[in-house]
């Protein structure tokens, strides 16, 4: 009961106010930041994206929804031991003005960001073999 | 991968010490990705990607999906499917006990309460050697979730999700004669 009480006038002392870095990136988001971003010399940036879609199925993955003109797909894969793990992706592809396309892919695993920039190069590597190679 | 391994990786998950031990291997491309391309993908003569996502849409919904998501730009569809699992899964028990029953074992009725749904994702490319040539590829997929019981061989702990891609041909081989003959063209393999 007096716990009660305390909890519930702790309640009263106002919000508490969110850390100033709240929505600053971390040094380690930074560098994430980089390992997420390719440019390629593709002039369009819906071929791009189609491109995008294309290496994604190649992977397995299920495509949630996309955007074409934001440039916006998202899509994820049951993965792991007995596919019990969840992988989703988030990719952003723009032009950059110069004939290129920038490309830029978040990725989760069971909701924590993938950190791991051999994952993105993997993908971007097959990314490539999807935008470049003739079959 | 060895299983050995996969429990050592999951031993180190579990003492929080490595944050992801295989996510790598998710972007690569699996030894099947060729043959499930092969699979999922038809070649159609046109030019006319609208008419390509319209009809393949029609299709999916003559086979009894809901289109949940679409977009023309990339040219995508996905659609869904609510099957009950829950008779499925009563008839494999029920096969169970009576093969069990013969044998004169005792069985205990494990209720089954599963959630099934069937997801189909289709995405039209051009063709890069024709350009008179579209491909259409389509995934089938089944995510099965809230058991608390057993879908085919997979026990499935209470809240947890269960998914499997379809690889059944004739499944494959179903959807695009239905497209073709919507379309009025042949389906060619890749």
């Amino acid at each position: 009961m007096v716990a009660g009480l305390v909890l519930s006038l702790q309640a009263c002392a106002g919000p508490q106010k969110p850390p100033e870095d709240l929505l600053s990136p971390s040094e380690a988001q930074m560098k994430l930041r980089s390992f997420q971003t390719r440019t390629f010399d593709v002039k369009d940036s819906n071929t791009a994206l189609r491109g995008v879609v294309a290496a994604l199925q190649d992977l397995g993955f299920i495509i949630e929804r996309a955007n074409a003109p934001m440039g916006l797909v998202t899509a994820g894969k049951f993965a792991g031991e007995g596919f019990s793990g969840f992988v989703e992706v988030t990719v952003i592809v723009r032009n950059t003005g110069t004939n290129q396309t920038e490309v830029r892919i978040n990725a989760l695993f069971n909701k924590k960001p993938i950190d791991d920039p051999k994952v993105y190069q993997n993908f971007f590597a097959t990314l490539e073999r999807s935008l470049f190679v003739t079959h | 991968m060895p299983r050995g391994l996969l429990t050592v990786m999951a031993g180190l998950l579990l003492s929080g010490c490595v944050q992801t031990a295989t996510p790598a291997s998710f972007f690569e491309l699996s030894p099947d990705s060729a043959r499930n391309k092969a699979l999922q993908t038809r070649l159609f003569e046109t030019t006319n990607e609208k008419e390509l996502l319209s009809a393949s849409a029609a299709v999916l919904q003559d086979l009894g999906f809901q289109i949940e998501e679409s977009d023309v730009g990339v040219g995508m569809l996905r659609a869904a499917k609510e099957r009950s699992a829950r008779q499925a899964g009563q008839e494999i028990l029920q096969g169970l006990i009576l093969a069990l029953g013969l044998l004169g074992q005792q069985v205990i009725l494990m209720p089954v309460d599963l959630h099934q749904q069937i997801g189909a994702v289709l995405a039209t490319h051009r063709d890069e050697q024709a350009p008179t040539r579209f491909m259409v590829r389509i995934l089938f997929y089944r995510t099965v979730w809230k058991g608390d019981g057993e879908s085919g061989r997979q026990y499935i702990p209470p809240g947890q999700q269960w998914m499997e891609v379809i690889n059944d041909q004739d499944i494959y081989r179903q959807f695009f004669a239905k497209l073709s003959k919507g379309l009025f063209l042949e389906a060619q393999q890749i």
